[in-house]
């Protein structure tokens, strides 16, 4: 697939540049539109937005409603969203945010992912799931710039996104509500004792961001004549990506961190070829985490300071289940299958194992070690590919190639997330997605080894002894034994001297490190054991389906581990497994609901979060 | 250490499978009937909310259409036939929960879909184990049907189709083509299949790019395409992305003529391409103005039920169900009949395939029908055998 682009004669090839050089600057506007209000909200609430995609779709669609139904101009158009999605931003703020001020801060994060489910199901309920069209009445010039041109939207969407960073800068520098923010943003207790109204601050924060962020919604959606009801995610994550090379939290920053990405990207494409457009800008982003943690203009105190310890993660009073209550449920669920042989129940009680194998591991490394990873689904994808490969192509019975796999996940966990550990808070959350979006990349580009695309088929079915693993009893109890085994072995862990090691990293890594902790090697044994657990996990899921491709374990995966391990409570055992029942239950439960469930779904989640942020059994 | 917590945490976890078991017995059904006794129950597995959703959105209205007509025929052996369609969001992990649920409600006859090949292969052995058709219409992936001997497919074959637009590529007199595709294993195996087939009509295949199927951006993917000097793009796409990628070819000023694979094949397309759509040359299964009488059925029942144009999800929906009726009303609504009814089944009207057959070892269909169209003033025309000048 590798063609070198390059080969061509030395005119053409600067030719070319130039324009890979403009394309990549026209793809970064867009990102910078999207990374202004991410940092902007970054700045003062400290918060990564996961509902910012959300709104940048509302944005598309209220204009895209304007144009079509009331045949608005385009700045009228403009102003309508920019308005909506202020009050939208203020709304959010003002129901979902502000009750959780106080409570840990991991519980406004997990609101926003509630939030985005929520909103962009209402969008596609609303509008249908099909794309629809954006007309835009931009007159129809183009301005050639090498080989390439560039038209009205270009300079409308880099206008928009310099004009609001910079009046955003100018705002926050010079006037009295600008200092405000600011002081906010530094210490929220202390602006409130000088008389701050904080949350007035944060209300215009919202509804400032929120607009931005509708307004590039509108202006992408006209940009490409293309706007649906999922474009949310993946504008999320390249806002994500663009605000965190500018600098967290940094405005006049988060325009060049746009620039920055589009031109890696194009640059990418022009060396490599399109399938690895999205693998350069994660190199990027985790090369700008490790050598540029507070990016091109963020303070260069930025990332120390962040989290204040302690506070990112929930302290609370855990329930501990009594041991007799904990031994009967665990029975109960073994003897299951003796009363009832419902294929369904089974099945997604089975889908439930494993993915409270998955929680488990990351219960252990955000809850117990305070290493927040968004990128866990990867370790699934290593046990999986791992153990699909020893047994097709080494013809490993499953009982070998399953620990084996789990074993390699866990090496190479360690070894991927190598280069985060000197990351804190949102950064290790940050670099985390990124790690997971490059394994996924890496599979779908290495044809050889995975198939890409294509995938793997004939994955032989579990087997003990020579005899294959079909009946779905069987399958129940080899899942439940694997769980109860790694669940036992993390209540062991937790209990002796590494669990308090860990615990110690995860309240003050300053503190523990003088007393002598190698905080290195004590997050690398975190994400050994937690990448031996996903991997397990993995592998059996691979054995039971026979088929893997790059898109079997994908990010949103990872955000389901994460919601799972936060709603169980951080670091609890058993709360990870009650978490994982509840959320791969949950869904099943709303089916009868079919469109709403996933918007059912949302509102559970965030219900869950403003009444119990700790966690239905709380953080250990 | 509180005692009331824990019981709260068993009586959760009680009224919570007590719960899903309450859905494993009832299910939703729904729809129309208007033959008399039970219903025959057609389970469908595919995505109604996710990133996928357009696409289970399409297949409802090509199923409805479908029960329709068979309904209004007296349905099968007598009994309404009627679908439960379970939103999977073409996960893997909700489709072998549905499967689970399907192959243990004795009402299901048979099981249609998922989108994926991602989400439908990963519950192939449930659906084989249990004995219960796995009938997927959207699975060109080449290992579906080896899933085993209830694994049917009449997902038009790339085998067939990509050749077919080798061949219209080379009518049309270009030589040095440029390929784009979705990067999924439907795109990845067109991709290779074209390319071989190109190459054995002398053509040259001088770039490919495969790009990911949430990918909105391609300026710098049609630098690199420009600079390979092809004289024709090839578009391995669905609608939604074939339409960006078109348009976009447009706006950086390429004038390069656009050869488009029949996937692309929607009222959509125009839609969101607009001008940019004039003169894309594409192929179709099916074409409004084809005077088969399948086809006309189709095209004229859909547009007075829904008042707008089907695309080719709509048809390969509406196909797969009157197949299944067919089979059911010859050879029985059990599912090992039915398993054995479409080994046997003959020259079922069609609109994809004019008439279908299966090949009982592949347990595919081959020979889809293809009528080559150019777009003109923003309508699919009958492409008129005349070879665009070279740009």
């Amino acid at each position: 697939m590798m063609q070198l682009a390059f080969a061509h004669p030395a005119a053409e090839t600067l030719s070319s540049f130039i324009d890979y050089t403009v394309n990549g600057l026209v793809i970064g506007n867009i990102y910078a539109l999207l990374a202004v209000g991410l940092a902007l909200i970054f700045g003062v609430a400290n918060l990564i937005n996961f509902a910012h995609g959300s709104v940048y779709t509302i944005g598309a669609y209220v204009g895209w409603a304007a144009i079509t139904f009331l045949h608005t101009p385009l700045p009228v158009t403009m102003a309508i969203v920019f308005v909506v999605c202020a009050l939208l931003g203020m709304g959010i703020e003002r129901i979902a945010l502000r009750p959780l001020q106080g409570k840990a801060r991991i519980a406004p994060l997990l609101a926003t992912i509630g939030l985005s489910f929520v909103l962009d199901q209402l969008v596609q309920l609303v509008c249908s799931p099909d794309p629809r069209a954006v007309p835009s009445d931009l007159p129809d010039w183009r301005l050639a710039v090498g080989g390439v041109s560039i038209g009205p939207m270009d300079f409308l969407i880099a206008a928009v996104g310099i004009v609001s960073a910079a009046l955003l800068y100018a705002f926050l520098r010079f006037t009295k509500l600008g200092l405000a923010v600011r002081a906010t943003a530094q210490d929220r207790d202390a602006a409130l004792q000088m008389g701050v109204n904080v949350n007035a601050v944060n209300s215009a924060v919202f509804a400032i961001a929120s607009a931005l962020g509708g307004l590039g919604g509108l202006l992408v959606g006209m940009y490409y004549n293309h706007i649906d009801p999922a474009m949310s995610f993946q504008a999320t994550l390249k806002g994500i990506v663009a605000q965190v090379i500018g600098g967290v939290g940094n405005v006049p920053g988060a325009i060049l961190g746009g620039a920055l990405l589009g031109l890696t990207e194009s640059y990418g494409i022009a060396v490599f070829g399109t399938t690895y457009r999205n693998l350069f800008a994660f190199v990027l982003l985790i090369a700008f985490l490790v050598w540029f943690p507070s990016g091109l203009f963020g303070a260069r105190s930025a990332i120390h300071t962040e989290p204040l310890v302690g506070t990112f993660i929930a302290p609370s009073r855990p329930i501990r289940a009594p041991r007799w209550a904990v031994a009967s449920l665990a029975i109960a669920a073994f003897a299951l299958p003796l009363v009832t042989s419902a294929p369904y129940l089974l099945q997604t009680l089975t889908n439930a194992w494993l993915a409270a194998m998955l929680a488990l591991s990351l219960t252990l490394v955000a809850g117990t070690a305070g290493q927040i990873s968004l990128g866990q689904a990867a370790l699934l994808a290593i046990g999986g590919y791992a153990s699909a490969l020893l047994a097709i192509d080494l013809g490993a019975p499953a009982i070998a190639s399953v620990p084996a796999a789990g074993v390699i996940t866990a090496a190479l966990g360690a070894l991927l997330v190598f280069p985060a550990f000197r990351l804190r808070g949102h950064y290790i959350a940050i670099a985390t997605l990124a790690i997971g979006e490059i394994v996924s990349l890496v599979i779908l580009n290495w044809e050889s080894l995975t198939g890409g695309a294509m995938g793997l088929t004939g994955i032989p079915p579990l087997s003990f002894l020579g005899r294959d693993l079909n009946s779905n009893r069987a399958i129940y109890w080899t899942c439940l034994v694997v769980l109860v085994a790694i669940a036992a072995l993390q209540t062991r862990l937790l209990a002796s001297h590494l669990g308090r090691t860990l615990r110690a990293v995860r309240e003050d890594e300053i503190a523990a490190q003088s007393y002598g902790v190698d905080l290195d090697r004590y997050k690398a044994l975190a994400f050994a054991f937690g990448g031996f657990a996903a991997g397990v996990a993995g592998a059996i899921t691979a054995h039971l389906y026979s088929y893997l491709n790059n898109q079997t374990f994908d990010s949103q995966l990872s955000l389901l581990a994460l919601t799972m391990v936060i709603l169980g409570g951080m670091g609890n055992v058993l709360g990870a497994i009650v978490g994982a029942v509840a959320l791969v239950g949950l869904p099943e439960l709303f089916r009868v609901a079919a469109e709403y469930r996933i918007l059912i779904y949302g509102v559970v989640l965030l219900l869950l979060v403003r009444f119990r942020p700790q966690g239905l059994l709380g953080t250990v | 250490m509180s005692y009331p917590h824990s019981l709260k945490l068993m009586s959760l976890a009680r009224s919570l499978i007590l719960a899903i078991s309450l859905v494993a017995l009832g299910g939703a059904t729904a729809f129309a009937q208007t033959a008399g006794g039970e219903p025959v129950t057609i389970g469908v597995s595919g995505p109604l909310t996710g990133q996928n959703a357009q696409y289970g959105a399409q297949w409802k209205k090509g199923f409805d259409l479908a029960l329709d007509e068979v309904n209004a025929k007296g349905g099968v052996n007598g009994r309404p036939l009627q679908y439960v369609f379970e939103d999977s969001q073409a996960d893997p992990r909700q489709t072998v929960a549905i499967a689970q649920k399907f192959v243990s409600d004795p009402k299901i006859v048979v099981e249609v879909g998922d989108f994926s090949s991602t989400a439908s292969m990963a519950a192939s052995p449930i659906y084989q184990r249990a004995g219960l058709v796995q009938f997927g219409f959207t699975n060109s992936h080449p290992n579906f049907t080896k899933g085993g001997d209830f694994i049917w497919s009449n997902s038009v074959s790339q085998a067939d189709e990509q050749p077919r637009l080798a061949k219209y590529a080379a009518d049309l007199g270009f030589k040095r083509l440029a390929v784009l595709y979705l990067n999924t294993d439907w795109g990845r195996q067109s991709q290779k299949i074209f390319t071989e087939a190109a190459k054995a009509d002398g053509l040259d295949v001088v770039a490919s790019e495969g790009y990911q199927p949430d990918e909105k951006d391609f300026r710098s993917t049609l630098v690199r395409v420009r600079d390979a000097k092809p004289d024709a793009i090839v578009l391995i796409s669905y609608y939604a992305d074939g339409a960006l990628i078109t348009r976009q070819i447009r706006t950086v000023g390429l004038t390069t003529p656009i050869v488009a694979s029949g996937s692309i094949y929607s009222p959509k397309f125009i839609e969101l391409a607009g001008d940019a759509a004039n003169g894309v040359f594409t192929e179709t299964n099916f074409f409004p103005g084809e005077n088969r009488p399948e086809v006309q059925t189709f095209v004229t029942k859909f547009r007075a039920k829904y008042n707008e144009e089907p695309d080719d999800f709509n048809a390969i929906a509406y196909d797969t169900i009157i197949l299944l009726a067919a089979v059911m009303d010859e050879h029985g609504v059990d599912r090992t009949a039915i398993r054995n009814g479409l080994a046997h089944i003959k020259d079922v009207p069609s609109v994809i395939y004019g008439k279908a057959t299966f090949d009982p070892e592949t347990r595919r269909v081959a020979g889809a029908r293809a009528v080559y169209l150019v777009i003109k003033n923003g309508q699919y025309t009958l492409w008129d055998g005349k070879k665009p000048s070279a740009t």
